[in-house]
């Protein structure tokens, strides 16, 4: 017994030599300049390997174009996406509470700021309807910046906030908006054929939704506003919305709802995402 | 903790009481008693026997008369171990986690994200998997050796109320008597009452090779050496004997040394404590980071969930898993090509023990030596002339034309009762079994081999007469006609101990003529005697006369209990003696063991002379080093002034051994270089073993007797014969010697070494790869990017690309001749060491962990995500209701796309890993040359470097991959991003090797020299 004891002492005046042995100088088994010289190395080491890094990253960041990504492909099926934006996308409010529905009325303020016809018309060109607002560059020569198409907010009537200060939201009849996500360059329709947005409820809600308001008519993002050139060459770029406005929703219950974009050109999205080409949301309006 | 640590101590001092008293020699007395006072002692009766009542009693009392078996680990104590040890704790923790997290996330949210559960079982998984193959291979090395533990059950022949019975040896009980006859194994500890031409082979106990005759005399005081007492477990060879039994089961010395053999406590193989220290290291390393960054999270703001989450990547990304079972399988392979060269290796592990060993204590008998007593040296003509004494019969030849010579070998051919067994002459001769004792046997094959037919010389000279060896006259004569039909005389041939044959001789036959035995010839005559016999050799003489026709015409009746006919005034012939030579390979070994640095030491049962010169044959005392007794002889001094220092060597008496104090032994093992030690007991050979050990010495031992099974077992490899090992001595070994050759031990050595700097370099590369595994979470969690290397991928690196290379790595030949250099000291030359580290980790593995980001930084920008807008993007990019990120050119992505992007980059990042590990797997082959020095030849390796590319290939294209895995197509020119820093680890590690050769010794060595 009393050997293990020793050897406990003998482990622990081991460790403390490690530590720091006073007959040599060792701090963690080094002296002064043997952790000096490897410290050195290492520092030397790292710096060089950061210059080398930092020279792939400056070959990389050569080889990018700065209007267009090198790739594309993963974003074959825009992504949709509503606004207001709540949590977890659940729309929920009552109609007699203001406050349940005033985060979301701000929120809609705020978005549609850029969207005022006074501002629209100062930035923004008035384009031919259904045809694409083709600028392309010649070779070279860069046709910057690009402009854009108006999209004013009153297009969007009743869901503009200008004739309803409170987008239906204390009546019962809520505007949702909807946005395509920007793709550089793409074309989401042919044939004069404007994509256009239809919302229905997911099955055993489809007796609750009522009907349905597009705004603007049809839920079109009109032909006008593609193709995008990003936020480099195209500035002022206003992003086409659809507002969806529920006339008579079932209320105290909750309704799972579901739009969907129809285009001519793009590809369905995969089943594994549920935001491209389609947005899925819970509304639920309670009276009291 | 205190309380088990209190305990320990005091159980062990109580099973070291036990012990230290098995260590003492055999308390037997009863050789000293008269045959009644047994009877006596035993309520006995030396005629009748016991009754069965008293048989019956006593067997209650005592128990069946077997060994114990050794206690065994139950099976699942064997799985369970697998099961938790090593790395899996940390592992279990990781996936013990992982379900904690998935129950928490079950519980707070909706739709719970799986990855955790399934993270969770594939951890679990990858635990059990690697312990059922750890497990199987255990079982499977383990299986050998079921087949030595079948013993057929053995019957005896007892003497119960004076009917003779048929019993089973396990009912043989203490006092009774026992008959047992040539061929029979002896049931338990006789003392022998009669017996009539009995012999009892003991090698496996005292590992003399000779028969030894029993007699109911007692004719020494240690009971092993007396004559009437015979062994448990022997066998009797030939002859009968009538005796009382005075021990069974456990308590005879059998079992006694059985005992003591499975009480031994075995040390930890060094590459088991190798790779516990290595483990020790790198969960130290995980708990480190673990819990810091766990802590950090947590202050970071991130939630408990978030947290642990990191702690779980942290702990996979730290552990090799694969690592344990690359070690396994290369320590397998490295099994597997032992056996071939005849090396069987029972324990996986003992594998590189003999390379690290640096002492074997050898034994002789039958490993040393051929184990066959052959003719060495002849004396006629006043000359010894020298036999061919090896295996193939390809050493020189004597002059085979004296007239001499040809009398000589009649002597020898007649006087001889051995003859070859039937039906066997398609075999060479010296391979053709005998009936007949040893030295006899080697008469008749030297006879045979240079005279021809032994049986047709006897044909010709028919045995009239014989009067067989006794140990008061020590002679064997007998009477033969003459070949020559004419010659009516009778032949009278003899051989026994020299000097007794000279003082029955007048005249000695040179060159074929009688010549009158003078003071010279006698002179000559005890000068070779004595060289012969300082050879350690066995020594006969040998004489005959014509018998004068008549005295003793045709038909004279010759009587040889009451000798009727002349025994004296012969005419001497010559001497022959004979040795158990040394096996032709085993020089060369010891000398291959010796520049290997190597302390040889021979251990054996057998006399210090015969010990010594066999020592010398081989070189385990090397030419020009004396012993303290050759000193004094040649100086001419008492042994007692000779400085012990001056001695190199020294050779050790049982007796002697026996009296020395610790320091006195550790003194003796440490001043000689080469030792022998003679007439040693199991006990001694045990307390020789674990000298050497105190001295910090791994050592290994050779033996194939019971009597070795102690020290095998307490050495740190133990390696038993396989052709004529006991079982007992198998079951305590590690490794069995299938061809009995010590020069097998050398390949051992050699393939143990290799392994060892092989799994070094194998090490070196699993590690490597951990720090590109690790530095993405840490810097996830600290500078918030989108994660670059998911657990799943790390598991496919860990688990799947880098499996085959490294294990390639075992396949890689020798840098430089591994024989030539000293046994590595266990306490500074370790398996993985900060140098290695700071290699794997510091240096090749920052260049790998840059590779890997590049390329992550290459995907992502080039589909729009920059590396300056990536920096604390994370909260919104793991926002899963957040489908509209917009990235640095304006496009808006989905949740789900951009996650799509990020596994893209795991699977890039993963891809590097690959792209780096073949630079990594290139520059691990060698630790000093360039591989421009070594080549590329090991064809394992070469398909490793395909076969991780094609398995990467795989991951990343195979169809269904991206729901399986989560790993999707890369576009061909992401593989590329890796090779400039794959280039740069074969440039860098080729300029620090370039260093390390031109400069030896110099910092870079010091530093980075693993």
């Amino acid at each position: 017994m009393s050997g293990s004891k020793e050897d406990d002492r003998k482990g622990s005046s081991e460790w403390r030599d490690f530590f720091w042995n006073p007959r040599t100088h060792e701090l963690l088994g080094r002296t002064a300049a043997s952790w000096g010289l490897i410290l050195l190395f290492y520092l030397i080491f790292y710096l060089c390997l950061a210059g080398m890094f930092a020279f792939t990253m400056y070959i990389l960041l050569l080889t990018l174009d700065d209007y267009k990504p090198t790739w594309q492909d993963r974003l074959a099926t825009p992504g949709m996406m509503i606004r207001p934006k709540g949590n977890q996308l659940e729309i929920t409010f009552s109609t007699s509470d203001t406050e349940s529905w005033d985060g979301f009325i701000h929120n809609l303020n705020s978005f549609l700021s850029p969207y005022n016809d006074s501002y629209q018309v100062q930035t923004n060109d008035e384009c031919t309807p259904d045809e694409y607002f083709i600028q392309e560059d010649s070779g070279e020569v860069r046709n910057n910046p690009k402009r854009s198409c108006q999209f004013n907010r009153t297009m969007l009537e009743e869901c503009s906030g200008v004739l309803d200060r409170f987008y239906g939201y204390d009546k019962g009849q809520p505007c949702i908006l909807i946005k395509l996500n920007r793709v550089i360059g793409m074309l989401p329709g042919k044939e004069r054929q404007s994509p256009y947005v239809t919302c229905a409820a997911k099955r055993e809600d489809s007796d609750k939704i009522g009907p349905l308001a597009y705004y603007p008519p049809n839920g079109t993002f009109n032909l006008m506003y593609y193709p995008y050139y990003g936020k480099k060459a195209q500035v002022n770029y206003t992003q086409p919305l659809v507002a969806v406005k529920f006339l008579n929703a079932s209320l105290n219950t909750d309704i799972n709802v579901e739009c969907k974009v129809t285009s001519n050109t793009l590809a369905a999205g995969s089943d594994r995402d549920k935001f491209a080409g389609r947005v899925s949301f819970k509304l639920r309006i309670n009276d009291k | 903790m205190g309380d088990k640590d209190d305990r320990s101590p005091k159980k062990k001092k109580g099973a070291t009481k036990d012990m230290d008293d098995l260590k003492k020699e055999v308390p037997i007395t009863e050789h000293k008693m008269s045959v009644e006072e047994v009877c006596r002692k035993f309520q006995t009766d030396v005629v009748q026997g016991l009754t069965n009542a008293k048989a019956a009693e006593f067997l209650l009392r005592d128990g069946p008369n077997a060994l114990t078996p050794p206690p065994t680990t139950p099976e699942w104590v064997k799985f369970c171990r697998q099961l938790f040890g090593g790395f899996s704790i940390l592992l279990w923790t990781g996936a013990i986690l992982c379900f904690l997290a998935y129950a928490i996330q079950a519980a707070t949210e909706d739709e719970p994200a799986g990855d955790n559960l399934y993270l969770g079982i594939v951890l679990t998984a990858v635990v059990v998997i690697t312990g059922c193959f750890s497990y199987f291979q255990e079982a499977k090395s383990s299986k050998i050796m079921e087949s030595f533990k079948n013993m057929v059950p053995q019957q005896a022949l007892v003497i119960r109320e004076g009917e003779k019975v048929q019993i089973n040896a396990e009912e043989v009980v203490a006092g009774d008597l026992i008959e047992v006859k040539g061929g029979d194994r002896i049931p338990a500890d006789i003392r022998v009452t009669s017996a009539h031409g009995c012999k009892v082979d003991n090698s496996s106990l005292t590992g003399e090779s000779e028969p030894q005759s029993r007699s109911p005399d007692c004719t020494h005081d240690n009971p092993l050496e007396t004559r009437n007492v015979a062994f448990f477990s022997t066998n009797c060879v030939e002859g009968t004997a009538r005796g009382i039994v005075i021990c069974t089961g456990d308590r005879t010395v059998m079992g006694r040394i059985a005992t003591l053999t499975s009480g031994l406590e075995t040390g930890k193989t060094p590459i088991a404590r190798e790779i516990e220290h290595f483990i020790h290291i790198i969960t130290g390393v995980a708990v480190f980071l673990g819990v810091t960054f766990f802590i950090l999270a947590i202050i970071l703001g991130y939630t408990w969930l978030e947290a642990v989450i990191f702690l779980i990547g942290i702990i996979v990304a730290n552990v090799p898993e694969g690592l344990l079972a690359t070690v396994t399988v290369c320590l397998t392979l490295t099994a597997k090509r032992m056996a071939k060269k005849n090396c069987l290796v029972k324990n996986l592990e003992a594998v590189e023990t003999l390379g690290s060993t640096s002492t074997i204590c050898s034994d002789k008998t039958g490993t040393l030596t051929q184990n066959r007593m052959t003719v060495a040296h002849m004396w006629f003509d006043n000359q010894i002339h020298e036999a061919d004494t090896t295996e193939d019969q390809s050493g020189a030849a004597f002059d085979k034309s004296s007239v001499t010579w040809l009398s000589l070998s009649r002597v020898a051919a007649l006087c001889n009762r051995a003859q070859f067994k039937a039906g066997q002459d398609s075999v060479s001769i010296l391979k053709r079994d005998v009936a007949g004792d040893a030295s006899e046997s080697a008469l008749l094959k030297c006879i045979e081999l240079s005279c021809g037919s032994v049986r047709m010389m006897r044909d010709k000279n028919k045995k009239v007469a014989e009067i067989p060896f006794n140990s008061t006259n020590k002679y064997q004569l007998s009477v033969h006609e003459t070949e020559d039909p004419n010659d009516n005389r009778y032949l009278l041939v003899m051989k026994g101990a020299p000097e007794r044959i000279l003082d029955r001789c007048s005249t000695i036959m040179l060159q074929g003529k009688e010549q009158p035995m003078d003071e010279e010839m006698k002179e000559a005559f005890q000068n070779a005697y004595m060289e012969l016999g300082g050879l350690g050799e066995r020594v006969l003489g040998f004489c005959h006369v014509l018998l004068p026709e008549d005295q003793y015409p045709k038909g004279f009746a010759f009587d040889t209990d009451d000798v009727n006919f002349q025994t004296d005034n012969l005419c001497f012939v010559g001497l022959i003696s004979m040795i158990d030579p040394p096996r032709a390979a085993v020089p060369d070994a010891v000398g291959k063991c010796r520049s290997a640095g190597i302390k040889v030491i021979m251990v054996t049962g057998d006399h210090p002379i015969t010990a010594k010169a066999i020592a010398k044959g081989v070189g385990i005392i090397s030419e020009g080093n004396e012993t303290v007794e050759d000193i004094a002889a040649r100086l001419n001094i008492p042994v007692s002034q000779v400085n012990p220092r001056d001695a190199k060597a020294c050779v050790i008496h049982g007796s002697d051994l026996k009296d020395l104090s610790q320091d006195q032994m550790d003194d003796i093992l440490r001043n000689h270089t080469e030792i022998v030690f003679a007439r040693t007991s199991p006990q001694q050979k045990l307390i020789i073993v674990e000298g050497c050990q105190r001295l910090g010495a791994i050592v290994a031992v050779t033996g194939d007797g019971v009597n070795d099974s102690p020290a095998l077992k307490k050495a740190d490899i133990g390696v038993a014969m396989g052709i004529s090992g006991s079982d007992v001595s198998k079951q305590a070994a590690d490794m069995i010697l299938l061809d009995d050759n010590f020069a097998s031990i050398v390949t051992g050595v050699e393939e143990g070494r290799l392994i060892f700097d092989n799994l070094k370099k194998s090490i070196a590369y699993t590690l490597t790869s951990n720090i590109p595994e690790i530095t993405p979470f840490l810097f996830f969690i600290i500078v918030n990017i989108p994660l670059p290397l998911g657990t799943i991928t790390i598991l496919c690196i860990d688990l799947g690309t880098d499996m085959v290379p490294a294990i390639s790595l075992a396949y890689e030949a020798a840098e430089s001749d591994i024989m030539k250099r000293q046994p590595r000291n266990p306490a500074r030359d370790k398996l993985v060491n900060e140098r290695l580290i700071s290699i794997a980790y510091g240096q090749i593995g920052m260049i790998q962990a840059l590779g890997g980001f590049f390329a992550y930084f290459v995907i992502l920008a080039e589909n729009g995500f920059l590396p300056s807008q990536l920096v604390g993007i994370r909260l919104n990019w793991d926002d899963r209701s957040l489908n509209d990120l917009e990235d640095s050119y304006g496009q808006q992505w989905t949740y789900e796309q951009r996650k799509i992007v990020e596994f893209t980059c795991h699977t890039a990042f993963f891809v590097s890993i690959v792209v780096v590990q073949w630079a990594d797997l290139i520059i691990c082959k060698t630790r000093r040359n360039s591989v421009f020095q070594q080549g590329m030849k090991n064809k394992i390796l070469i398909f490793g470097l395909f076969e991780e590319t094609a398995l990467a290939a795989f991951l990343s294209y195979c169809p269904g991959m991206d729901v399986a895995l989560r790993m999707y197509p890369l576009k061909p020119t992401w593989w590329f991003c890796a090779f400039p820093y794959s280039f740069l680890i074969f440039v860098y590690d080729e300029a620090r090797k370039l260093i390390l050769r031109r400069n030896p010794g110099g910092w870079v060595e010091k530093e980075t020299y693993y």
